[in-house]
């Protein structure tokens, strides 16, 4: 590991999922880490330089035929934005310049959720309070290990709480397949109630917990494969908790019309309120699309929305964090800025390394239950410029 | 370079300057005084019958941080309704609504268009710190500062709990100060968010929080006496029990008492001043309130006016919020719990001329304004955008300067609180000296800021400069100028150079030991680290705009 006065390997912040863990030792992953915690920060680096349709050159050059395509384009789209704060906030001031809407590549689910904010709103919590008052956990249709490995690890099973026995939290999973429940398991080998149906029986599950939350009375005595009596008794459950916590990850719901089964849980928690305490959390995340979303929305006022990019003429693909995900297929001019590591089946149009926050430079993001904002440290030896820098000197030319 | 800005007229109350005709000189920044005739002046700008005062102050504005924003994502229709050029109600003008949920870079525009050069955010949650200071840091033209909020938040409670001495309180809240980059502590709601995590409904301020067995009254003592104590100037920032409940003046008339005489502000008073009385159980209490502030010379308020029209309420009561969730307009809510710190509440909501309520609610606000009797003591807030936006304070200004205007106004609501209130009986007027004090030098005096809200040698040089009218609603909208620190920066209503302001803040020594226990709790109970949760000066100027200044 390269040392350097701004390079900080002690304590760290992980940018891999959306639950942040701000625990991790760069030095040393045999404790507080996860795979994907490892395989972020052990990426390797490629101080490559920017191409033009594949071949080599300056960063200037590939600057201004960026701006060339963006002036001469009709309808440009900025999507991807896996990025931080400060790569945001410049992106947004150059999509500005050429009048482009912006979308995380994350946004057909975290539409789902912002569709039911904006048509009911929500009751929510964060992972403090789940952390020491949470007596009852129910899990809809997700393991949340897939996405935040480490959620039990660092909010469920911890060794003191302030109001409540971690050991004695209820675990209950609603729905869902081939679900990785082990994590629900307490290490005094507690073991969590398991109710699973298909993915595409979540709607029908969800809307039958929200009736017999509302102490309406099922006719069936099996919903999705789900006894009815064992869908009341988890309603007693919810309603007896000090503090029930019912968890979903947009992500996790992949079907049509997801937006209406997220409403099933967020109204049950609305009802449940009116008497005992519950709040829901949505969990999951990534590449920054909380930061995006919030900071979206108080620079234009407005939450962004989900587009189609084949709709557009020239695509900027921001994306820092995860060089693993594909880009979009397109016709379109595509620009892509991002870790170096990104690989193409065709060579873009423009691509730019641009160093990746948590690594070549530090940062800040959002956690995916909002409210908490995370410095990120530079913790490795680097070269290449910020996003900020490359989208600065793009702006120059724009204009 | 030297600018002269001659032969203005000015109202500085922090100077006791009523109109009288002076020479105001600038030069980097700041006004100092009148030069040697050597000295060249570079520029002269001839205000002759022009009205001059400082940049006025917002001391209580939801502009930046969590709640704000979860208002902005929830009601993407608002945006719409920017474009409308017609009022909502038969009182009030266009800009009495359509402004509830602006961009930061509207929020930053349209505060410098109406001559106001700073803005604090009064609710930043300490967990919730760094938002609020990102999104203050994207308002451009203003400067920006944010009360940190205390009183429900499970490690000050502990420490209440546990009979924890004043020194170690008054540590915490300093070393609080300090981390999160503030000028000022609020606590909303004493103990009642906090009560509300374990299904309390509702909170008196002689009740128990039921788990931690300690009192409203109790957490305003001990938080009252800390801010005291650690030689802050801005008073306690207090959001009282029972917000919105009819028959609730008694028990801000008690908070009053709480703290023995120590300095207490009690924020949006007008939500607190409801009596219950009349055949609608609703009614105006006041009168009771301003003779309590009258007499009680410890106690400031804000008013929090509300005007009609589409707004939405932000607030961190979450226990309050939630009941009036049944009343949302349009019909949606968003509560949160955070981080065992504190919680929030948004609710939106549409204020009718015709609905006594909100009726008696609007006549309530203007009744506080005109009856306490001392300007510097009472402050000019619609708690944007709970009452109404900000947008709508010059239309606020000429109902306090023109009763005429009030009283038309007043004949056009409901006719059952017409016939329950006294408006018509007062007959006071603000004078623009009046409006000076408690938008700008009263402000600045309370907040502590020594170089803002005046026009004396030293002064930051934030400057309005108005076209008197006789319309005072079309004269405080649109100033002719506006100068930001000495520059130029807005001329007839418009943005001319955008700039960036700074933070204000309060950094009052503490005991570095305070932090062994904080250590303890974070490691143990929290889901980050200590480090992260506090905010360096290097950070707040990271973007290369902001910059923090202190005034301890």
């Amino acid at each position: 590991m390269h040392k350097s006065k701004n390079i900080d390997t002690s304590i760290a912040t992980c940018p891999a999922c959306g639950i942040l863990c701000d625990d991790i030792n760069v030095s040393d992953p045999s404790v507080n880490n996860c795979a994907k915690s490892i395989s972020f920060f052990t990426q390797p680096i490629t101080e490559i330089s920017p191409t033009i349709a594949g071949k080599a050159v300056s960063l200037d050059e590939a600057v201004a035929k960026a701006a060339s395509i963006l002036k001469s384009a009709q309808a440009p789209i900025f999507a991807g934005l896996s990025t931080d704060l400060a790569g945001f906030r410049a992106a947004f001031n150059s999509a500005q310049q050429v009048k482009a809407p912006m979308m995380h590549m994350n946004s057909e689910s975290t539409w789902r959720n912002t569709k039911v904010l904006q048509s009911k709103g929500w009751q929510t919590t964060t992972l403090m309070e789940v952390k020491n008052r949470a007596d009852v956990i129910l899990c809809i249709g997700t393991d949340v290990v897939s996405h935040n490995p480490r959620f039990f690890e660092r909010n469920v099973w911890n060794k003191e709480a302030l109001f409540t026995d971690p050991q004695a939290r209820d675990i209950i999973y609603l729905g869902g397949e081939n679900l990785d429940t082990s994590h629900g398991v307490s290490p005094k080998g507690k073991e969590p109630t398991v109710l699973p149906c298909a993915t595409e029986a979540l709607p029908e599950i969800t809307a039958a917990l929200r009736t017999l939350i509302q102490g309406k009375v099922l006719n069936a005595t099996t919903i999705a494969g789900i006894a009815v009596k064992a869908l009341q008794t988890i309603v007693e459950q919810l309603k007896q908790a000090s503090y029930a916590v019912l968890i979903w990850v947009a992500k996790d719901f992949n079907f049509a019309h997801a937006e209406l089964t997220i409403e099933n849980i967020t109204e049950s928690v609305v009802t449940l309120n009116a008497d005992s305490r519950a709040m829901g959390l949505a969990l999951g995340g990534s590449d920054g699309d909380t930061t995006v979303n919030y900071a979206h929305t108080w620079l234009s006022a407005l939450a962004p929305k989900d587009h189609d990019v084949s709709q557009h003429d020239a695509i900027v693909w921001i994306n820092s964090f995860s060089p693993d995900k594909p880009l979009p297929t397109a016709d379109a001019p595509m620009i892509a800025i991002g870790n170096s590591q990104m690989q193409f089946a065709m060579p873009p149009a423009v691509f730019i390394p641009v160093a990746t926050p948590a690594l070549d430079c530090a940062g800040t993001l959002f956690r995916v239950d909002s409210s908490i904002v995370l410095p990120l440290k530079q913790t490795r030896k680097s070269t290449l410029p910020t996003l900020s820098a490359v989208m600065n000197k793009m702006d120059a030319l724009l204009t | 370079m030297i600018t002269l800005l001659e032969n203005a007229k000015v109202y500085d109350p922090a100077h006791g300057i009523d109109g009288v005709k002076t020479d105001i000189y600038i030069r980097n920044g700041h006004i100092v005084a009148k030069p040697s005739k050597t000295i060249k002046i570079h520029k002269t700008i001839d205000l002759t019958d022009k009205v001059v005062m400082a940049g006025a102050i917002d001391m209580h504005s939801h502009i930046g941080g969590g709640k704000v924003n979860i208002a902005r994502m929830m009601l993407p229709e608002y945006q719409e309704t920017l474009k409308y050029a017609d009022p909502e109600a038969h009182v009030c003008g266009p800009q009495c609504a359509h402004n509830a949920t602006p961009s930061t870079t509207t929020t930053g525009m349209h505060y410098i268009e109406m001559g106001y050069t700073a803005a604090f955010e009064p609710a930043v949650l300490g967990i919730n710190a760094r938002q609020a200071h990102l999104e203050m840091g994207d308002t451009p033209m203003i400067d920006k500062g944010g009360y940190a909020m205390l009183g429900n938040d499970d490690y000050f409670l502990r420490l209440l709990a546990n009979k924890a001495d004043q020194k170690t309180i008054n540590d915490y809240v300093a070393w609080t100060l300090n981390a999160t980059q503030t000028i000022g502590i609020k606590v909303v709601n004493p103990g009642g968010i906090n009560a509300f995590k374990f299904n309390q409904r509702r909170l008196d301020l002689d009740e128990y929080n039921k788990y931690y067995q300690v009192s409203p009254r109790q957490i305003l003592q001990s938080l009252s006496r800390a801010v005291h104590d650690i030689g802050v100037a801005k008073p306690l920032h207090v959001h009282c029990n029972n917000l919105g409940v009819a028959g609730n003046f008694q028990t801000t008339l008690d908070t009053m008492g709480a703290s023995d005489g120590i300095p207490m502000h009690l924020t949006h008073i007008q939500f607190h001043s409801y009596g219950a009385e009349g055949d609608k159980k609703f009614s105006s209490a006041a009168a009771e309130i301003a003779e309590a502030i009258n007499n009680n010379k410890h106690i400031t308020a804000d008013v929090g006016q509300i005007l009609f029209g589409q707004t939405v309420t932000v607030s961190g009561d979450s226990m309050m919020q939630h009941l009036n969730a049944k009343i949302a307009n349009p019909k949606k809510s968003v509560m949160m719990d955070i981080e065992c710190d504190g919680g929030c509440g948004v609710v939106p909501f549409k204020y009718r001329d015709e609905n006594y309520v909100n009726a008696m609610q609007w006549a309530i606000g203007l009744e506080v304004f005109l009856s306490v009797e001392d300007p510097w003591r009472v402050f000019l807030t619609t708690d944007h955008p709970n009452g109404a936006p900000f947008t709508s304070y010059p239309h606020l200004i000429r109902l306090l300067m023109d009763k005429s205007f009030r009283d038309e106004s007043f004949d056009k609501l409901n006719l059952d609180a017409q016939a329950m209130s006294n408006l018509k009986a007062i007959n006071r007027e603000y004078s623009l000296y009046e409006i000076a004090a408690m938008t700008r030098a009263g402000a600045a005096k309370l907040i502590g800021m020594n170089d803002q809200g005046h026009l004396g040698e030293g002064a930051a040089a934030n400057i309005t400069v108005y076209t008197e009218q006789a319309d005072k609603e079309a004269m405080f909208a649109k100033p002719d100028y506006v100068f930001k620190d000495g520059e130029l920066v807005v001329k007839y209503g418009e943005v001319v150079k955008v700039v960036w302001g700074k933070t204000h803040t309060a950094k009052p020594a503490y005991d570095k030991s305070v932090e062994k226990d904080l250590k303890d709790y974070f490691d143990k109970y929290h889901t980050t680290q200590l480090d992260n949760y506090k905010i360096s000066d290097d950070e707040m100027a990271a973007d290369g705009r902001n910059s923090v200044t202190s005034h301890t």
